[in-house]
C-alpha cells in the first residue's frame, strides 16, 4: 500500500456506556457510522458496531484495510490491529474536526476527560475524574429516570428553565435522592434539569482549570449532544465552545485518523507484525 | 499507541550470554526475607519505624528489630492485607485510616500476628522514630496500649534547611542518651560503643552498595528499574540494616548489575522511555502496574520512594562509625517524609536531569497525606516550569479497594502514548 492508494479504514470506540464506529477512506471522508449501548458481551458489541458502520457506508468488512480500537473496550477489538486510549483518540478527533481546538472536554457514560492540545494537536497534559463517574453521562440518566424523562429530553427540557436549582452534589449514587429531595422543595422539573447541567459543568470546570483552559474548546462525547449541557457550560467560560452532530463519534473519528496515518506510515506489513494487548 | 510486547516477565531474557550473577540478587533477597520470618530468638523485640530509624542502637544493644510497615506490605503485595484492614475497620478504624495501621493492627493485635510467610512476633519496647507522619504517633500509642509494652517517642525535629541545623542534632542526640537511659533501666542493657561502631561500619557498606545501585541507572540503557525492582531490594536496606548480610547483598547486587551493564542488559527488551517515579507504590496491583510500563519499554531510572528509608545518595548522610551518635541523628533527620516540600522538589528535578529522564510518573496514595499531599503541586511544577511531561495516578498501597486497573492502565497508556507522538 503506498500513500497515494485509496484505503478505507475504520474506529471502532468501545466505551463503559455506548458503542461507536466510523468508516473512514484514505482522503479522511466518512462512509459510514454507527452507535449502540453497550451489554457485557463486549467483544461481540464491538464486533455488531463495526460491521453495523460498514452497512451504514454500504461495503463489506472485507473492504476495511484497518481497523483501530479505542474506549475502554478497546482490547476487545479483537478483529483491530491497532489499539489507541480515547485520550489520544478524542484529541485528534477534535483537531481534524475543529483544527484550532487548544482544549477538549469530553464527558462519556463514566468518565470526563480534559485534553490540552498544542498548535500541532499534540497532547500537551489532560486530566480525568478519579474512580467517581460523578456528574458524567450516568448521573444524568439515573436523574432523566428519576424525572420520567429521557435522556434526550434533557437538553430542550433545561433550555426552558426559569430559576435554574443550585445542585452542589453530582454524585451518581444520591442522584435520586438529590432530585427527589429538590421535587419536595417544590422546584420545577426544568429548573432542576438546568442545575444538574450546570452543576456538571462547574465540576468540568475544575478538571479543565487542573490542564489550563485555552480557546478554542471542543466538546465532544455522548453528553455534548446536550444542548443544556453546552449552554452550561459556554455560560461558566464566558465563551462559545465548538460541539458537532458527530461529537459522539470524535474517539472513533480519532482512531480511524491514527489507522490511515499508520497505513500511510508503514505500508502493509506494519500492522501485521502488531500485537495487542494480551 | 499501544502496540504491546507481550512479554513483560522482568529481565529481557539472555539466552547466548552466561551469566555469573543472573538473577542472584534476587535469590539472595528471598532468602533474607524467609530466613527473617522464620527467625526464632530470646532477644527482645522492638518495634520501629523505617524512616529515620536508630536501627543501629537496637542492633547493638542486642534487640530482634521488627518494622510493622514491612509486614504489612509484604500482605498487600501477597494479596492478602484486604481481610486485615477490614478487622480493624470492624473495630472502629475508619475508611480514610492509613493502610499500613490498619493491615497491622488487624493482622498482629486482632488475628495474632500468624501468616503465611511466618508468625509476627509481639514487641517488648515501642520506639517512636517517625516524624513525617502524625498518624504513626496514634498507631504506636494504640499498640502499647494493646500489647501493655513501654513506648518512647523521639521527637524528631521537620526539616526546614538544606542543610542539618546544629541544633535539631543536639536536640536528637540528647533524646538518644535518654532512650539509652529508659532501656538500660527497662531490660538491665547498655550499649558497648565498640559494637555500635562495628555495627554502624556494616550500615554505611550497605548503604554505599544501596547508593551505587542507583547511580549505575544514569548507564544507557539503566541495568535496572530504580522503582519496581529496587522496592524488591530495599528489604536489606530497611530490615536488615547494621548488619553484615546487608553489607554482602548490596555488594552481590552490585556484581548483578555491573555485569548487566557490560551486556547492555537492562529490565525491558529495548529502553524506549526512561522516567522518574514518585510515591508508594500500589503494592495490591505491584505487577500489574509494573507490567502497564514495560509495556513500553519505559525504565524508571531514579526514584524517591526506595530511598524513604535513606536518602543515602544524598551527600554526607551515611552512617559513620567515627561519629556515631551524630550521624544517627543526622540520618533521622532526612527521612524522605521529613523532607520539606522545597527539599523533595528539588530532588526529582535534579533525578530528571541527572538520569536523563523523559517524564515524571507520581503515584498517590489515598490513605496517606503526608507522602501524598503537595503531589498535585510537584505535578504542576513539573509540567509548568520545568516543561518535562508528568503524569499522575492514584490507589492505595495497601487497600485494594482503590486498585482501579482499567482505569490506571487508561492513564498510562495515555501518557505513554502522547509522549511517543510526541517524540517521532
Amino acid at each position: 500500500m503506498s500513500k497515494e492508494d485509496y484505503f478505507i479504514v475504520g474506529g471502532v470506540d468501545v466505551g463503559s456506556t455506548t458503542a461507536k464506529s466510523v468508516i473512514l477512506d484514505s482522503n479522511k471522508k466518512l462512509l459510514g457510522k454507527s452507535l449502540q449501548n453497550v451489554s457485557p458481551r463486549v467483544a461481540e458489541d464491538a464486533e455488531t458496531s463495526f460491521v453495523k458502520a460498514c452497512k451504514d457506508a454500504g461495503i463489506d468488512r472485507d473492504q476495511v484495510f484497518l481497523v483501530a480500537g479505542t474506549g475502554y473496550g478497546r482490547l476487545k477489538v479483537r478483529f483491530g490491529k491497532l489499539v489507541v486510549t480515547e485520550i489520544s483518540c478524542h484529541a485528534k478527533g477534535s483537531q481534524f474536526m475543529f483544527p484550532n481546538t487548544r482544549l477538549t472536554l469530553d464527558i462519556g457514560g463514566q468518565d470526563t476527560k480534559a485534553i490540552r492540545l498544542g498548535e500541532k494537536g499534540e497532547i500537551i497534559d489532560f486530566s480525568m475524574n478519579d474512580k467517581c463517574s460523578a456528574g458524567t453521562g450516568r448521573f444524568l440518566d439515573v436523574c432523566a429516570e428519576s424525572l420520567d424523562y429521557s435522556l434526550d429530553d434533557l437538553g430542550p427540557v433545561s433550555l426552558t428553565a426559569t430559576r435554574p436549582v443550585n445542585i452542589t452534589s453530582t454524585c451518581t449514587v444520591f442522584a435520586e435522592t438529590e432530585v427527589s429531595n429538590q421535587l419536595a422543595r417544590g422546584r420545577k422539573k426544568e429548573d432542576i434539569v438546568a442545575g444538574l447541567h450546570d452543576s456538571i459543568a462547574q465540576r468540568s470546570l475544575s478538571l479543565m482549570r487542573r490542564v489550563g483552559i485555552e480557546k478554542e474548546i471542543t466538546f465532544t462525547g455522548g453528553v455534548s449532544r446536550n444542548q443544556g449541557m453546552v449552554r452550561s457550560l459556554e455560560n461558566i467560560l464566558n465563551t462559545k465552545i465548538n460541539v458537532s452532530p458527530l461529537s459522539q463519534w470524535f474517539g472513533a473519528i480519532g482512531a480511524a485518523l491514527y489507522a490511515i496515518e499508520e497505513v500511510k506510515k508503514g505500508g502493509e506489513f506494519v500492522f501485521e507484525q502488531l500485537e495487542v494487548h494480551p | 499507541m499501544a502496540i504491546s510486547k507481550t512479554s513483560a516477565k522482568g529481565l529481557v531474557e539472555t539466552k547466548d550470554i552466561d551469566l555469573e550473577f543472573g538473577g542472584a540478587a534476587r535469590a539472595l533477597q528471598q532468602n533474607l526475607v524467609k530466613e527473617f520470618y522464620r527467625e526464632d530468638s530470646d532477644q527482645p523485640v522492638v518495634y520501629l519505624f523505617v524512616g529515620g530509624n536508630p536501627a543501629e542502637i537496637f542492633q547493638a544493644l542486642g534487640f530482634r528489630i521488627y518494622m510493622p510497615e514491612i509486614t504489612a506490605l509484604t500482605t498487600a503485595i501477597r494479596h492478602q492485607s484486604l481481610q486485615y484492614i477490614l478487622k480493624a475497620e470492624s473495630i472502629g478504624y475508619g475508611l480514610d485510616v492509613c493502610g499500613y495501621v490498619k493491615t497491622d493492627i488487624g493482622l498482629t493485635h486482632l488475628s495474632g500476628g500468624q501468616t503465611d510467610f511466618g508468625n509476627i512476633p509481639k514487641p517488648d519496647l515501642l520506639v517512636c522514630n517517625f516524624s513525617g507522619c502524625s498518624v504513626y504517633y496514634k498507631w504506636w500509642e494504640s499498640l502499647a496500649e494493646f500489647y501493655k509494652v513501654p513506648l518512647i517517642m523521639l521527637d524528631v525535629p521537620y526539616q526546614r534547611h538544606d542543610n542539618p541545623q546544629k541544633e535539631d542534632l543536639e536536640y536528637i542526640t540528647a533524646q538518644i542518651h535518654d532512650m539509652l537511659a529508659q532501656i538500660e533501666k527497662l531490660f538491665g542493657k547498655t550499649l558497648d560503643m565498640n559494637k555500635l561502631k562495628e555495627v554502624l561500619a556494616y550500615s554505611r557498606k550497605a548503604e554505599e552498595g544501596w547508593a551505587r545501585s542507583f547511580k549505575v541507572c544514569e548507564n544507557k540503557p539503566s541495568p535496572t528499574d530504580a522503582y519496581f525492582e529496587s522496592i524488591f531490594y530495599m528489604f536489606p536496606i530497611n530490615a536488615l540494616r547494621g548488619t553484615k548480610e546487608a553489607a554482602d547483598f548490596y555488594e552481590l547486587y552490585n556484581k548483578e548489575l555491573d555485569e548487566r551493564i557490560k551486556y547492555g542488559i537492562g529490565p525491558v527488551e529495548e529502553e524506549t522511555f526512561r522516567y522518574v517515579m514518585e510515591g508508594v507504590p500500589p503494592y495490591p496491583g505491584y505487577r500489574q502496574f509494573w507490567d502497564m510500563f514495560r509495556n513500553w519499554g519505559a525504565v524508571s531510572v531514579a526514584a524517591t520512594y526506595p530511598k524513604v528509608g535513606g536518602m543515602f545518595d544524598f551527600e554526607g548522610l551515611l552512617h559513620d562509625p567515627s561519629k556515631p551518635f551524630e550521624s544517627i541523628a543526622k540520618y533521622s533527620l532526612y527521612s524522605y517524609c521529613n523532607l520539606s516540600w522545597e527539599h523533595r522538589r528539588e530532588t526529582i528535578k535534579n533525578y530528571l536531569h541527572d538520569f536523563d529522564a523523559d517524564a515524571l510518573v507520581i503515584h498517590g496514595i489515598k490513605s496517606c497525606r503526608s507522602f501524598t499531599a503537595g503531589q498535585g503541586d510537584l505535578r504542576d511544577y513539573t509540567i509548568n516550569e520545568l516543561g518535562i511531561p508528568a503524569l499522575y495516578v492514584e490507589s492505595d498501597h495497601q487497600d485494594p479497594r482503590y486498585w482501579a486497573e482499567a482505569q490506571i492502565r487508561n492513564r498510562v497508556d495515555a501518557f505513554f502514548e502522547a509522549l511517543k507522538m510526541n517524540k517521532t
